[in-house]
């Protein structure tokens, strides 16, 4: 009994181990067979709408391909997608933010693009049809991995209302500059006591390699050296962004802090809450469909990211894109199948700008399109675009993003003194990078 | 003759016994064993989340690097974790144990039958929510212009006075036993009304012709009996506040800082899901799992839960 019992007992405990190893194992290729493509993506409401809708018209026309669309939030399919590939098991297409997509491709876990079967007739067909250079960011080595899903700058939205209830008129006092921006705020703010009744404008935590790391570019700093191997370039420039922040926290000016709601979530309800916001071209499409009676009003506008009175650079906040790629372990006739779904949804540039979240595409088409120019404000996006850089988007891009938020709200918060935040920021970036070299 | 007979019969029922075990084991080896066997090798290699590459080697590596004293001026490096964690565990686990033990003696003594089962069911409810919900109904309350500010300056008499329950580093500490304290009192409460149950009412009965008082009734009586309770309960509250992990997740998604809430459990997840590197992440858990089960045996021994309670 008792060699029988240890002998169940032994399978059972190694049964795992033999169910794990043979998970990797290869699948015969077979292009004829029906395939059907997994699609990983966010939550967005509209462009849910828009791709079930042209995923309907793509399966109308290519009976064999099926296509099964998920979405969850934007954080969770950051984890879900890696977690999956960890594991063997990502999607065959998904997007994700290219500071968060970038490892995939230099982990080799996404396919080059099939030029043909995404509906260019060569890569050079399509290299000339996007917007110069944006699609470097996903060139390694000669080869593209993925095609731009939506290409997002931020700017300032202005509630003129809440301007004029200060006594101001947005029209002419709106924030030029991080000092005017900190001195319009405080004649906006309305505290209950040390608490924050009405806000003049917050930044948008915790995203600080895209509204942070260009307020030091301003002052001449940067978060790498020119060849990437050292760390936090110019102390002065970072200890004084790193001492605007502190001033507007808490334990400075109080005129805002981490913990607050997101300012870009109160703004379309236009309730006297919050003055300005930074935020994207795709506000326009949720205030149109929260707030329709606001939106259609001339109580808003956009103007550009400030700059510091003595910057050395004219620098606005980054902007970063979504890329669709495909899973380079999927099955080649799925891979193609993907290249060809993707060719199609992004055939309807126009469609995804309109009624699609307000997404921009980065093709010259649609650049050069009257829809885009007649989109209110859409000149504030494009001129501020031309005067900023794509976010920092190395594999080790949300580790640095997390060090810097370490840094910043350890001086809003935490009353630590900017230099010695800063030190902890040098080490800790230059360890994660000696262990990128 | 007849014990031989015996033997057979119990060799049968223990192979039937045995074939209801087996699916358990293999549900326990796959999604137990084998992930605790897995970490403590991942925890001897560099393995990166999305690399295809072979993970390197890299011995105890790992485990020194945790515990390199350079780093710990860090205030995200795993010795402030281990404070986290500490401070956490000690904040929560202390009064979980002895509140749980208090409301449990209250209710048990209650009269009316409908009151106990109201308090049962009222404090054990926010157990069963689910953390999105429960997420959802504290960022609410310790928003600065929430619930949390508005009572404590009624009870206090400050008016406008922010508390910054998300923000200042030791109130953030206290929020989030707050919150894991009101999440789990419920299910303490439950163990220790089951434990007071089996205690039989002619011991009460026997002290009170004695003349014993409540005081003693309760010191005397009541605790000693309900030692093995004590046991479990305390071990269970310990580990699960060292296994902490979505109360700190909700704070830090809601803005609030990471250094003074990050537990072992969350540094493992931003090591390892956010920051790709499993093989570290994996010898935190390692760490964990050796200072629960080193914190478990002390408990064990200082209370000598061996002890078999006779009636």
């Amino acid at each position: 009994m008792k060699k029988s019992v240890y002998f169940i007992l032994i399978i059972a405990l190694l049964l795992p181990a033999a169910i794990f190893a043979a998970g990797a194992k290869e699948q015969a290729v077979d292009e004829t067979k029906p395939v059907t493509i997994v699609y990983w993506t966010h939550d967005d409401a509209a462009r849910t709408k828009l791709e079930n809708e042209l995923i309907e018209k793509f399966q109308a026309a290519n009976p064999h391909i099926t296509v099964e669309r998920s979405t969850r939030s934007a954080q969770k399919q950051i984890e879900l997608v890696q977690t999956a590939f960890a594991a063997n098991e990502g999607p065959d297409m998904f997007n994700l933010p290219i500071e968060n997509q970038y490892a995939y491709i230099t982990n080799g876990r996404v396919a080059p693009i099939d030029y043909v079967a995404a509906g260019f007739k060569s890569k050079q067909d399509m290299l000339d049809k996007y917007m110069d250079g944006i699609l470097d960011t996903v060139t390694v080595d000669g080869e593209v991995y993925g095609l731009p899903l939506e290409l997002t700058n931020w700017a300032i939205y202005v509630n003129k209302k809440v301007f004029a209830s200060a006594g101001l008129d947005a029209e002419k006092d709106y924030p030029k500059t991080w000092e005017q921006m900190a001195d319009v705020s405080e004649k906006l703010v309305i505290r209950d006591g040390d608490i924050l009744v009405r806000r003049g404008f917050d930044f948008r935590y915790p995203y600080y390699l895209i509204m942070f790391v260009p307020m030091v570019e301003q002052l001449g700093g940067s978060l790498l050296s020119a060849d990437g191997k050292k760390a936090i370039i110019n102390d002065d420039a970072w200890i004084k962004a790193l001492t605007f922040m502190q001033e507007w926290g808490p334990l400075g000016r109080n005129l805002g802090s981490t913990t607050y709601q997101a300012p870009r979530y109160l703004f379309n309800a236009d309730n006297n809450d919050i003055a300005m916001a930074h935020t994207g071209l795709y506000q326009e499409g949720r205030m149109k469909t929260e707030n329709p009676k606001f939106f259609e009003s001339d109580d808003w506008m956009v103007v550009p990211f400030p700059v510091f009175e003595n910057a050395v650079k004219d620098v606005a906040s980054a902007y970063y894109g979504h890329f669709f790629m495909v899973n380079a372990d999927s099955d080649p006739a799925v891979q193609k199948a993907t290249w060809k779904l993707i060719g199609f949804l992004l055939s309807h540039g126009e469609d995804y700008l309109t009624r699609g979240g307000n997404l921009i595409q980065p093709t010259k088409a649609l650049l050069a399109s009257d829809t885009l120019k007649n989109m209110p404000y859409s000149e504030v996006f494009i001129n501020d675009m031309a005067r900023a850089n794509m976010v920092y988007y190395g594999s080790d891009s949300a580790e640095i993003q997390t060090q810097i938020r370490n840094a910043v709200e350890s001086v809003m918060l935490s009353g630590e003194s900017p230099q010695k935040a800063l030190a902890t920021l040098r080490s800790a970036v230059q360890e994660i990078i000696d262990e990128r070299h | 003759m007849g014990t031989k007979q015996y033997k057979g019969i119990e060799r049968k029922q223990a192979r039937w016994g045995f074939a209801f075990v087996v699916p358990s084991l293999v549900f326990f080896s796959v999604f137990n064993f084998y992930p605790i066997l897995n970490a403590f090798y991942t925890s001897f290699y560099d393995r990166r989340a999305l690399s295809k590459l072979k993970p390197k080697f890299v011995g105890f590596g790992n485990y020194v690097r945790l515990f390199d004293p350079a780093r710990a001026a860090n205030p995200l490096s795993f010795y402030n974790s281990l404070k986290a964690t500490l401070t956490f565990t000690l904040g929560t686990f202390i009064p979980l144990l002895i509140v749980s033990l208090l409301l449990a003696i209250l209710i048990s003594n209650l009269k009316s039958q409908k009151a106990k089962r109201f308090l049962q069911i009222s404090y054990y409810t926010p157990a069963i929510l689910s953390s999105v919900v429960a997420a959802t109904i504290w960022m609410l309350i310790f928003d600065p212009r929430g619930l949390g500010n508005q009572w404590m300056n009624l009870i206090l008499n400050t008016p406008g006075v922010d508390h910054k329950w998300k923000t200042d580093p030791v109130m953030l500490q206290v929020s989030t036993m707050l919150v894991y304290f009101w999440k789990y009192i419920g299910y303490f409460v439950i163990l220790f009304i089951t434990g007071l149950a089996t205690i039989p009412q002619t011991i009460y009965e026997a002290a009170t012709i004695d003349g014993a008082n409540k005081s003693q009734t309760f010191w005397r009586i009541t605790l000693p009996l309900l030692k093995p309770t004590v046991v479990l309960v305390s071990i269970m509250a310990m580990l699960q506040c060292l296994k902490t992990f979505s109360t700190q997740y909700m704070f830090y998604t809601n803005g609030s800082t990471r250094a003074p809430i990050n537990v072992i459990t969350f540094n493992i997840y931003i090591t390892g899901i956010q920051d790709q590197y499993l093989g570290r992440a994996s010898a935190m858990s390692v760490v964990l799992f050796v200072l629960m089960l080193v914190l478990t045996l002390f408990q064990f021994r200082t209370t000598k839960s061996g002890e078999n309670i006779d009636y």
